[in-house]
């Protein structure tokens, strides 16, 4: 995860890559984790299917009903990914709800995690008041916990929650749900600002970024980007090859 | 947050000095703090429901361990003495074992015990059950004792204890010499002492606020922490407020026509000879359910935030009818989730919904039932948070909810109280109520659940039957989880998917349940059975023909078990059951399922 402090000491955004763990069956995977590297992706989130997604807008949870019925589980994800054996050379990172990690075994989920090279994990469902559930059995992993702030998150909590913050800042940059957006509403400007002047470590925007108008219109203010329903959708109609231009448009190095 | 408790209590005015500790020890070895069993049962009626009853024994036989547990009755028992591990193990309660603590060695043998904790103490003097002088902590320093097992105790005071808890991190810490003055407790040392732990603990662990033991809790994505926060802060302030109860109470006699009577079940009574029978009217409400009294209060609440759009969800449409109803009375904009299954089965209901003025969503998505409309309205909410708020109806969801729901219709269990006071004079034996999420449980139960002898029982729907995968009885068949905002008893596979429930009933279909029910199941107060599709319909038919009464297919699951539950009861005993709902909205259901009744 050092390397997401470089990246923005050098000026260059980050994008972070979203992909559903078994969307067509789990032996996609590794094709699709080799096949965003290859894209010149920053980072890739894997994301594990639940039952009761809600965080998650109409084409993630689609997609993680998708992967249950080919009975993904967090278990054979982690499995899965300690299998492989081409060179993983950026950082890959867990989404999931709390409940299969709770099922799972909070401990066990973090020792695993490492085994199979996960950096960071993100828990959309567990706010900063209980990171504590989690936060002390990936330490010792060495894993790091992202935080996820809102448009709603008020000041005195931004503080908290940034004082505390490791790896990147997940800035959501919508109310809503995660997906697709036709537009940015304009006091997200102001919100990213807030967010990466206060943050120690680099900050992203998800949740709705679909578009390079999206990127061009955040990208002085924020230090990366993450895109999920976008890729899941490219991928299950077999079109990512379609994603590359927006994967350029963030990664390109920007003369101003 | 290191728990704390107050140890060797004998007078009834240190045991409610001590009502913020999460544990009270009552002393049954000799030593000048003993009490008999008999005392500690009279102390431990002063005792919150949720602190821990514990019981401090050296070298008792089991026997009069057992004999303690059950009378007092305690939650948990220290061992003093040199009590084998088999009567360690045998011991049905969490066991703390005790250690005196010299040596490096001494603390080394902490780590052989297979007890729950283990509590290390300064070594006794004239009697076992430590002496109150000052432990050397740094001796635990390096023995690799697992802090969330530790209880540390020996010579803490109210101006030490902090200092041990920063060397230690235990569990718990425990005092009893060091709140007493001249050997006797002192009521303000005892407060002192529990607020030094209480308001200055440096460890951030889990906020104890919202918790009912280890449920609860604000398990939401960080877009609704803002919305979940305020309502908190907004439930707190109308609690309080003498305006807005007066006003929530305004409405439940002049609307929904409270209060509903405590009705005598003669024929009921007679038929099963047993108990006296006594129905709690909730189906007579308006809008024939008691999901009204929790629509009222939380609406009451959303236009005191400024929220004036209403989101919910509904399972048997009683709630979605409930909230289109008071949205209609206030003026405020309402959108109502509803299982596509669901809709097919309550469709009356639906039309209600519509014709009160709501919109109707229907959830396609997973089982299409309860869990799923739940899943959507959050969402919804999660969308609109900024000027919706999301009218839950059941005691489920992120803290506030559970504790806001049970607080609305507590009006329920305190109107029963009132009632049987008045007609028999004396609390019932026993009441029943049906339990989905359960919010006509809690709300019967809670006036009650510090009233002993006062049996509760939950009623879940055990659906085709508990051993099938075709129920809903998630209190006999689940394992903990979180699920929609609240850590609960959830039914789940191995992979922590949730599964579907299943009940002929709609408002019971639902994989978990409510956060305080699951904590009254662990402690016991609460005890939850099941009963099943058709024992609920043969109970429709007995209920409408014996007392004119057509109960809901919900209410059915309650009368069902009280029917069992009257042959165990004597003649002098008396037995309430809930009626939450009438049966109108169940009649397709009815003329589907008792085709060709005679």
């Amino acid at each position: 995860m050092k390397r997401l402090e470089q990246l923005k000491n050098s000026g260059n955004k980050a994008f972070v890559a979203y992909i559903m763990a078994g969307d067509g069956g789990l032996d996609r995977l590794k094709e699709q984790v080799q096949y965003l590297q290859g894209a010149g992706v920053t980072a890739i989130e894997i994301g594990i299917p639940f039952s009761d997604p809600v965080a998650d807008g109409p084409t993630i949870e689609a997609a993680g009903n998708r992967a249950l019925k080919h009975g993904v589980t967090l278990q054979k994800v982690l499995e899965e990914m300690k299998s492989w054996t081409f060179q993983v050379e950026i950082p890959l990172l867990v989404m999931t709800y709390l409940n299969p990690v709770l099922k799972f075994g909070v401990e066990r989920f973090a020792s695993e995690c490492s085994k199979a090279g996960v950096s960071a994990v993100i828990i959309p469902d567990l706010p900063y008041e209980h990171k504590e559930l989690v936060q002390p059995h990936i330490d010792k992993e060495g894993i790091k916990l992202i935080q996820l702030v809102t448009l709603t998150t008020t000041d005195v909590r931004l503080a908290d929650i940034l004082s505390g913050a490791e790896g990147f800042v997940y800035a959501v940059t919508v109310k809503g749900i995660t997906g697709s957006r036709d537009e940015m509403s304009e006091d997200v400007k102001a919100f990213m600002r807030k967010v990466r002047e206060k943050s120690p470590v680099p900050v992203y925007a998800g949740f709705g970024i679909s578009k390079s108008s999206h990127v061009d219109m955040l990208r002085d203010d924020v230090d990366g980007f993450i895109v999920g329903s976008a890729i899941v959708e490219a991928f299950n109609d077999n079109r990512i090859q379609e994603i590359e231009p927006l994967i350029s448009a963030v990664t390109a190095t920007h003369s101003v | 947050m290191t728990k704390v408790k107050i140890c060797g209590l004998k007078e009834e005015q240190h045991v409610k000095a001590a009502e913020r500790a999460d544990a009270i020890g009552f002393v049954f070895a000799p030593s000048k703090r003993q009490v008999t069993i008999e005392q500690a049962t009279e102390l431990a009626k002063h005792i919150p429901v949720d602190t821990d009853k514990i019981g401090v024994f050296v070298n008792a036989s089991l026997e009069q361990i057992e004999d303690a547990i059950a009378r007092v009755p305690l939650t948990m028992v220290q061992l003093h003495g040199d009590e084998p591990d088999e009567l360690v193990g045998a011991i049905q309660v969490p066991v703390i074992q005790a250690f005196s603590i010299r040596t490096k060695e001494d603390a080394d043998q902490l780590k052989k015990s297979i007890a729950d904790y283990v509590l290390v103490d300064a070594p006794g003097t004239d009697y076992r059950g430590g002496s109150g002088k000052v432990f050397d902590w740094s001796l635990l320093d390096g023995a690799d004792i697992d802090p969330s097992r530790l209880i540390v105790a020996g010579g803490l005071k109210p101006e030490n204890v902090h200092a041990a808890i920063m060397q230690t991190t235990p569990y718990m810490v425990d005092v009893s010499s060091g709140v007493e003055t001249d050997g006797r407790k002192d009521t303000a040392k005892i407060q002192e002492f529990i607020k030094q732990v209480k308001d200055d603990s440096m460890e951030q662990t889990i906020e104890k606020v919202g918790f009912f033991g280890k449920y609860g809790g604000q398990f939401v994505p960080e877009t609704l922490m803002k919305a979940v926060k305020e309502l908190e802060d907004a439930y707190n302030e109308v609690k309080e407020d003498p305006e807005f109860q007066k006003e929530y109470h305004h409405y439940l006699s002049e609307y929904v026509g409270r209060e509903q009577p405590l009705t005598f079940a003669q024929r009921m009574t007679e038929s099963l000879g047993g108990p006296k029978i006594y129905l709690k009217r909730e189906d007579l409400n308006h809008t024939g359910a008691h999901k009204v009294n929790n629509a009222i209060g939380q609406a009451l609440l959303a236009m005191r935030m400024g929220k004036r759009k209403i989101v919910a969800e509904t399972g048997a449409g009683q709630h979605g009818v409930a909230t289109a109803t008071i949205c209609a009375l206030f003026d405020l904009e309402c959108v109502i989730f509803m299982g596509e299954e669901d809709i097919k089965r309550q469709q009356l209901n639906v039309f209600r919904m519509k014709l009160l003025g709501a919109r109707v969503e229907s959830v396609t998505k997973g089982s299409a039932t309860l869990k799923d409309a739940v899943n959507e309205a959050l969402r919804y909410w999660v969308s609109n948070v900024e000027d919706t708020h999301y009218l839950i109806g059941s005691a489920l969801g992120p803290h506030p909810f559970p504790t806001m729901v049970r607080d609305f219709q507590s009006v329920i269990g305190e109107e029963t109280k009132r009632q049987i006071l008045e007609k028999e004079g004396r609390l019932p034996d026993a009441i029943l109520a049906c339990v989905g999420g359960g919010s006509n449980a809690i709300g019967m139960f809670y006036p009650f659940i510090k009233d002993k002898d006062v049996q509760l029982i939950g009623v879940e729907a055990a659906g085709q039957g508990v051993d099938t995968d075709r129920h809903a009885a998630t209190l006999t068949k689940g394992t903990e989880g979180v699920l929609h905002g609240a850590m609960m008893k959830l039914l789940q596979d191995d992979a922590g998917q949730v599964q579907e429930a299943h009940s002929i009933s709609a408002g019971l279909d639902y994989p978990g349940i409510g956060p305080e029910h699951a904590y009254l199941a662990d402690i016991g107060r609460v005890e939850y059975r099941s009963i099943t599709d058709k024992e609920a319909l043969d109970a429709v038919i007995s209920m409408s023909r014996l007392e004119g009464i057509i109960p809901a297919l919900e209410s059915a699951h309650a009368i069902a078990e009280a029917e069992k539950q009257a042959k165990t009861m004597t003649a002098d005993q008396i037995l309430v059951i809930c009626v939450s709902g009438r049966g109108d909205k169940d009649m397709a259901t009815y003329a589907e399922k008792l085709e060709g009744l005679s």
